[in-house]
């Protein structure tokens, strides 16, 4: 009996999977040696990962969709990774118990201004229609916000994009007003970081301290349940 | 029954391990978009298993200990797998531009002022209620 080989589509997914998987993870652990060394916003993993790949991806004359094939496991494992939430949400929830008002004015607060300045600014800028709408959600995490934005007459789509932008921004400006606000509680620090920028945000908190990954991880999964309870109000609110 | 033959070390061990625990997580995520599907709730998959989770370890079915090495390990470098989703961007050529400067800035100052906002207002209602409840006020600052 011949030997079977593998199929060429097979033996091509997989050397794509462990060239785009080899190339992300390695630029990824050197971007976050570099930003441990020097840390300044501009040089965030988040921000210096993404734009080398990028290159290389350009310069291969390569596709998006030939990288995205080879590393769709990593984006499957921000699945897991909202599961793992639940650990420092459970280990503070002494804390939260004792603050949880405190929380919830701060996440009404963040929500009402992504909404009104995401409208405002671009209304400034003279964007309109359906992608005026798609930035609306932008604060929440991916699925939150896609839910939100189909919900209000945005493109899903496209929303998940600017949560994309969002979360690099979100996870450098962060940085920026920690150094200038003299924030007194771990409390200030995590919710700025949940409700601002999800789960990029929440995971920069994450490396800040136990207590401001705790606080954002959860801030950013009550946000996001808020607003799309909130989102059949919002859409009546905008017809 | 004995607790100390070869085998239950190594599965004392297996069931410490960072590894084995990330993927017990898995398994929790899983079951959660399991259930999205199934009973058709409204909700991302990830969000309901972070719920079965929190239920499981508040009636204490499930022990911290037996998932937290896992959920740090998965938390840890929780960036790495926003990486490829940022290079979406490069799917979308109609961002390039006049359009995509436009969109940046909206997002740049939108963003900016949430976090400002949730900030000053989480800590101004922080040392309110510090100030006006000195008997179960525990300072949080670092």
């Amino acid at each position: 009996m011949p030997i079977t080989m593998p199929s060429p589509w097979l033996a091509d997914a997989a050397g794509r999977v462990l060239l785009w998987s080899l190339v992300t993870i390695g630029f990824y652990w050197g971007a976050k040696r570099l930003y441990r060394r020097w840390p300044r916003w501009w040089l965030s993993p988040l921000l210096v990962t993404p734009l080398l790949i990028g290159a290389i991806v350009l310069a291969l004359h390569a596709s998006y969709r030939d990288y995205i094939g080879g590393t769709r496991w990593l984006i499957l494992l921000l699945g897991p990774a909202t599961v793992a939430f639940a650990i420092p949400i459970y280990e503070q929830r002494g804390l939260i118990r004792r603050h949880w008002p405190v929380l919830l004015v701060g996440m009404v607060a963040g929500s009402l201004t992504a909404m009104l300045t995401s409208w405002g600014l671009a209304t400034l800028v003279g964007l309109d229609g359906a992608l005026r709408l798609s930035l609306l959600p932008r604060s929440m995490s991916t699925p939150f916000a896609m839910e939100v934005a189909g919900d209000i007459g945005g493109i899903p789509d496209l929303t998940a994009v600017f949560v994309v932008m969002t979360g690099i921004a979100g996870a450098a400006i962060g940085d920026l007003i920690l150094a200038r606000l003299s924030l007194r509680s771990a409390l200030a620090r995590g919710a700025l970081f949940g409700v601002g920028a999800h789960g990029a945000g929440t995971a920069r908190a994450h490396q800040i301290g136990a207590t401001e990954g705790a606080v954002a991880g959860l801030v950013m999964v009550l946000v996001g349940l808020i607003n799309v309870l909130c989102a059949p109000l919002l859409a009546a609110l905008l017809r | 029954m004995s607790h100390h033959t070869p085998f239950n070390s190594a599965a004392r061990i297996v069931r410490h391990s960072a590894l084995w625990q990330a993927a017990v997580v898995g398994g929790f995520w899983l079951a959660g978009e399991a259930a999205v599907r199934v009973l058709g709730i409204p909700l991302p998959g990830g969000i309901v298993g972070l719920a079965l989770v929190l239920g499981l370890l508040a009636t204490r079915r499930v022990r911290l200990r037996s998932v937290r090495r896992g959920a740090n390990l998965l938390l840890a470098d929780m960036l790495l797998f926003f990486v490829p989703a940022v290079l979406a961007v490069l799917d979308h050529h109609e961002l390039i531009g006049l359009l995509g400067l436009k969109i940046l800035f909206v997002i740049l100052l939108s963003t900016a002022a949430v976090m400002f906002v949730t900030a000053f207002t989480v800590d101004l209602c922080y040392r309110w209620r510090a100030d006006h409840a000195h008997n179960h006020a525990e300072p949080l600052a670092r």
